[in-house]
């Protein structure tokens, strides 16, 4: 592997190359150590625990359907954001990138007086349809999105940019309406950006604790339930569930990206 | 109504500082049409008009006698041909050629297969069918895009500069492969470029844009031969462009006083009302002789001295000082025989009718 260009200093190389490492080392050392602190006996007991268990798959489950949810809504607007241009513009792009800057304990609490049992969403909807946002899978689905939304319009519209604005004029001289152009060329096109967008999503979701215990407290989460552990039982069980959960998140994330990257690229390759 | 592919009638657009300018022409069936204009002239924003990416704010525009003005583009049948072709990158070239086809609803779909295999076939592209974009030649790209668009059948072709970003080795070979290809499918097309060459190589009828104004409009000849103003005359190679006054005319041979000592004849066309003209001479019209002239009793006779020389392809631009300056294109054999290195003399000719002239108000 080539690890140097023309014109760059070996120096300058090194150096930045030791403090890239430092970084990565910041990131993988607390995660390695805590899996190295696991005993097997103790990983098999708190696996046995119903709770545990449910929590994990719940967590997993409600980020999957937060990233559909963050397609659904978030793709028509990263498609506006890229192609047109509106009076404010700037207010919709700042107003996208808010929930990054709120924290998500605030993001909880605004949450409850829409989605709450007195909400103005909240309250109407459960008058009407009986279903609840707080204590089910719903408030959970919420708290997720809020906070984690904007990756995926953020990079879908990234990947709407990078399409060709020129191949949409083509295909509408080649006699397809405005939606055909979208389905058959736009969004093929877009997809690595989009995909990228809702991996963002998941995993945002996946993580997320301070908005979702407000809103929802139970049914548990996983960053919930192991709270709840580091609270009731200590580190040791606490920690043995954070590695049964982030082991299963990350194995469903590394099948999700292969899923979805294994399309066929743009240049006709297969990845 | 007419029996032209497409008219383009009085046709006025703003888009924000930019405008077309009552821009009229017509394209007949079987014909190449040349734009022709510098960048910013308004070359694109009028193929996009023509394909329907704008609405003109006045004026119409006729396709097959039918009006599109407010029509949309996927419903005009305009094969629009970008620069670098704009193939599909995440389509193979046999999906590409389909792609038209599946939008045509009068057509059942059992026949899609064959048809996009005769298209393949007409066009040599059977062997790279299942290819995608990114693994082919120029060539064979211009190719495809013609193939998808011909899947349509479209009324017409609408070419931007398909060729501008190509090297010219590449460039002059895919040229002479559409002219052949376009004159082959005998479907009529609009051809954008700012290239000359290009221009005269390809159409059989030009115009000449600037600022979104229609300037002149003829076959290449008429454009080339007897540009309307100076920007044309530049424009389509032009190199000698000197103002002088009319003395007289005899026998419709005008005498055009250019300097105190040099007069130059002209074969007018009675286009000219005014004294005051501008003398257009083409570079290839200008035959240079050692001196002394060989009938220095003939006309536009100069003798001269070369003030400078460049290397020009395969041509010499030479420069001379007969008097006015002079600029002539000679052959490398022409050049090292009558030994044309600055300082040299020699006796420049050019043909009455190689003259033209451009009225000044």
């Amino acid at each position: 592997m080539r690890t140097q260009t023309l014109g760059q200093s070996r120096g300058l190389v090194f150096v930045f190359s030791v403090v890239g490492g430092l970084l990565l080392a910041f990131i993988l050392v607390p995660l390695l150590r805590m899996y190295a602190t696991q005993t097997p006996a103790t990983l098999m007991q708190i696996a046995a625990i119903e709770d545990v268990q449910s929590a994990i798959w719940l967590s997993l489950e409600a980020a999957f359907l937060t990233a559909l949810l963050a397609g659904a809504l978030g793709v028509p607007l990263a498609y506006l954001l890229a192609r047109t241009t509106f009076p404010g513009k700037g207010v919709v792009e700042a107003v996208v990138d808010l929930p990054l800057a709120i924290p998500h304990t605030v993001v909880g609490i605004a949450l409850l007086f829409v989605f709450g049992r007195t909400g103005i969403i909240g309250g109407p909807v459960n008058a009407v349809t009986g279903f609840q946002f707080w204590g089910t899978w719903g408030g959970i689905v919420i708290a997720m999105l809020f906070v984690s939304v904007t990756y995926t319009v953020n990079a879908a519209r990234v990947g709407f940019e990078s399409v060709d604005a020129r191949l949409e004029r083509v295909a509408r001289t080649l006699g397809a309406g405005p939606w055909s152009v979208f389905g058959r060329v736009t969004l093929p096109l877009a997809w690595r950006g989009i995909v990228t967008g809702l991996m963002l999503t998941y995993a945002r979701s996946i993580s997320e604790f301070g908005a979702v215990i407000i809103l929802t407290y139970y049914p548990m989460t996983a960053p919930v339930k192991i709270y709840d552990l580091f609270l009731q039982s200590g580190l040791d069980e606490s920690s043995a569930m954070a590695v049964l959960f982030l082991t299963a998140s990350l194995a469903v994330f590394i099948i999700l990206r292969h899923l979805s990257y294994g399309r066929v690229t743009p240049g006709g390759r297969r990845m | 109504m007419s029996d032209s592919t497409l008219t383009v009638e009085r046709v006025s657009l703003r888009i924000g500082t930019f405008a077309l300018q009552d821009i009229s022409f017509s394209l007949a069936p079987g014909q190449v049409y040349g734009i022709l204009g510098p960048s910013g002239a308004g070359k694109s924003v009028l193929l996009e008009t023509i394909a329907g990416f704008y609405w003109p704010d006045h004026g119409r525009i006729l396709i097959e006698g039918r009006d599109v003005t407010r029509a949309a583009p996927e419903a005009r049948r305009v094969g629009f041909m970008f620069q670098d072709y704009a193939l599909f990158p995440h389509l193979t070239v046999a999906q590409n050629v389909k792609f038209g086809l599946q939008f045509r609803r009068s057509r059942p779909r059992p026949t899609e297969h064959s048809q996009v295999q005769d298209l393949l076939a007409r066009l040599g592209l059977e062997q790279i069918a299942e290819r995608h974009p990114s693994n082919l030649s120029g060539g064979e790209k211009q190719r495809v895009a013609l193939a998808r668009a011909l899947a349509m059948e479209p009324a017409f072709f609408l070419f931007d500069e398909p060729l501008s970003a190509l090297d010219a080795r590449t460039r002059d070979s895919l040229r002479e492969e559409l002219r052949t290809l376009l004159r082959e499918l005998g479907v009529p097309a609009i051809y954008v470029t700012h290239d000359q060459t290009e221009a005269l190589v390809l159409a059989d009828r030009l115009a000449v844009i600037r600022d979104g104004v229609l300037l002149q409009e003829g076959t290449p000849s008429e454009v080339f031969g007897a540009p309307v103003d100076e920007f044309v005359a530049r424009f389509v190679g032009v190199e000698t462009i000197i103002a002088g006054r009319v003395l007289c005319t005899h026998d419709g041979v005008a005498t055009v006083q250019v300097t105190p000592e040099r007069r130059i004849e002209a074969v007018d066309h009675g286009a000219v009302r005014s004294p005051s003209v501008l003398v257009c001479i083409r570079p290839e019209d200008v035959a240079l002789n050692r001196p002394p002239a060989k009938d220095s009793a003939g006309a536009n006779q100069f003798p001269g001295r070369v003030v400078g020389g460049e290397p020009l392809g395969p041509m010499l631009k030479v420069k001379l000082d007969c008097g006015f300056p002079l600029t002539a294109f000679v052959t490398k054999r022409t050049y090292l025989d009558l030994k044309l290195a600055p300082g040299a003399e020699v006796v420049a000719h050019i043909e009455a009718a190689a003259v033209h002239l451009i009225g000044q108000p």
